[in-house]
């Protein structure tokens, strides 16, 4: 697959914007992080946001804000990816249906509780007839749909792709997956990464891409490659490696690796021996310290790695002044891994 | 049941829950003002939304789809309807 041009991106996520993450980050305690909401009328009509649950908003504001950089009015393809999908929505349709027995639902919750609720409601902004796909595929969500949008450019089907992640938390959803010993209770972001003990915080978030098959004057980045393994059987340090050899990039090529560490010690292992092996020489940064742990946070870190490339600024202590290539590694769970290369324009 | 002025003032604070009319206030909806279109500008989303108002808070399941057009009118006339319809 050939490389593709990142012409702009935005994220709604627990930080402001790239310049405060960089200045002074938010710092969170406790189990998880919350996203920080833009000011959604300067975004999207009035009159549909009082429908809107909040990942609907965010979803939304992350695209219209990510094109308006672009100053793109119609991209040739909307493609979403998330896991969890409209969990509020959902949460209100199936608490009305058991509180009322299965009478008197709300159209607006069932009608917006579908997964491709975001990527529609973005295409009905934009009054985008083309083509608009969701993927729904756990720890895999935002690769799913990275892999849909490259090869719609690469097969020659669109020139413009409108490519998104986005992950909510609800009262509900937390308190059952927290029953997993999932998190940390007195997590802090400041300390988050290397900790010693189980569990991580979690997050969420809303982060767009504007993909460009051709490199217009202000690209942010250039992503020459994404791939995603499904519960390998083989060592996952020499699929990076196949990976890298397949971009003809070698290790020492590599500025900069951003690992998905979440601080759970149970993980650390994992990071650290791919740390160790392959990029022992390489600067690293981690980037859950910022937005926590969810499905679809690869997208957050492509936000990071595309701003980074962007302006040369490097959050943290690194020693990676201006990088110019970017690898990013993260692991769901341990089970889906997932790597994107990124060079500078 | 309350009286019709009460019912009214009562029917737009619920309508501007259920619709999430979260910039509007009962003083901004008139009695006769027309609901759809004009007025409030509701749509047909918010028909289903008025319908499940009525069954859940007032137990009254309209008969018919198109007497939806004559009971949604405005605030006044789904009063007229609730108070001609309460058991």
């Amino acid at each position: 697959m050939s490389s593709v041009f990142i012409h702009s991106t935005y994220a709604v996520s627990p930080q402001l914007s790239f310049d405060t993450l960089l200045a002074n980050p938010e710092q969170y305690k406790g189990e998880r992080f919350s996203c920080k909401e833009p000011d959604y009328t300067k975004h999207i009509d009035p009159k549909l946001i009082r429908r809107m649950s909040r990942i609907i908003k965010m979803g939304t504001a992350a695209a219209m804000e990510c094109l308006l950089a672009a100053q793109e009015k119609s991209p040739d393809a909307i493609v979403t990816g998330t896991a969890y999908g409209c969990l509020a929505d959902t949460d209100q349709f199936l608490t009305r249906l058991v509180e009322f027995k299965e009478e008197l639902l709300s159209p607006t919750a069932f009608i917006q509780s579908t997964h491709n609720t975001v990527g529609a409601q973005i295409a009905l902004q934009l009054k985008c007839h083309k083509y608009n796909n969701t993927y729904v595929h756990r720890g895999a969500s935002f690769e799913a749909a990275m892999l849909d949008a490259l090869s719609l450019i690469n097969e020659g089907d669109a020139e413009k792709v409108l490519v998104g992640g986005v992950d909510e938390i609800i009262e509900h959803s937390h308190a059952i997956l927290r029953r997993f010993d999932l998190y940390k209770t007195d997590g802090s972001s400041e300390t988050l990464i290397g900790n010693a003990t189980p569990g991580t915080m979690v997050g969420e978030g809303a982060a767009f891409f504007l993909l460009d098959q051709n490199k217009q004057a202000n690209a942010m980045a250039k992503l020459d490659a994404v791939q995603t393994f499904y519960k390998p059987t083989g060592a996952i340090t020499a699929l990076i490696e196949s990976f890298l050899a397949g971009q003809e990039v070698y290790v020492n090529d590599i500025d900069l690796v951003i690992t998905g560490h979440n601080g759970d010690v149970r993980h650390n292992g994992h990071y650290d021996h791919i740390a160790r092996s392959l990029f022992a020489n390489q600067p690293a940064i981690t980037y859950k310290q910022y937005c926590g742990e969810y499905p679809t946070s690869s997208a957050f870190a492509l936000w990071l790695a595309s701003n980074i490339l962007s302006t040369g600024k490097v959050p943290g202590n690194t020693a990676a002044a201006s990088p110019k290539k970017i690898l990013i590694y993260n692991n769901y769970k341990l089970n889906y891994p997932s790597v994107y290369l990124l060079s500078a324009c | 049941m309350e009286n019709k002025q009460e019912l009214i003032l009562h029917l737009k604070e619920q309508i501007i829950k259920q619709l999430k009319l979260e910039d509007k206030k009962p003083e901004d909806i008139g009695d006769h003002a027309p609901l759809f279109v004009e007025g409030l500008g509701l749509d047909s989303i918010d028909a289903l939304e008025l319908i499940v108002l009525l069954q859940q808070e007032y137990n009254i399941k309209l008969r018919n789809a198109e007497e939806g057009q004559d009971v949604f009118r405005s605030v006044s006339t789904m009063a007229d309807y609730i108070l001609a319809h309460s058991s």
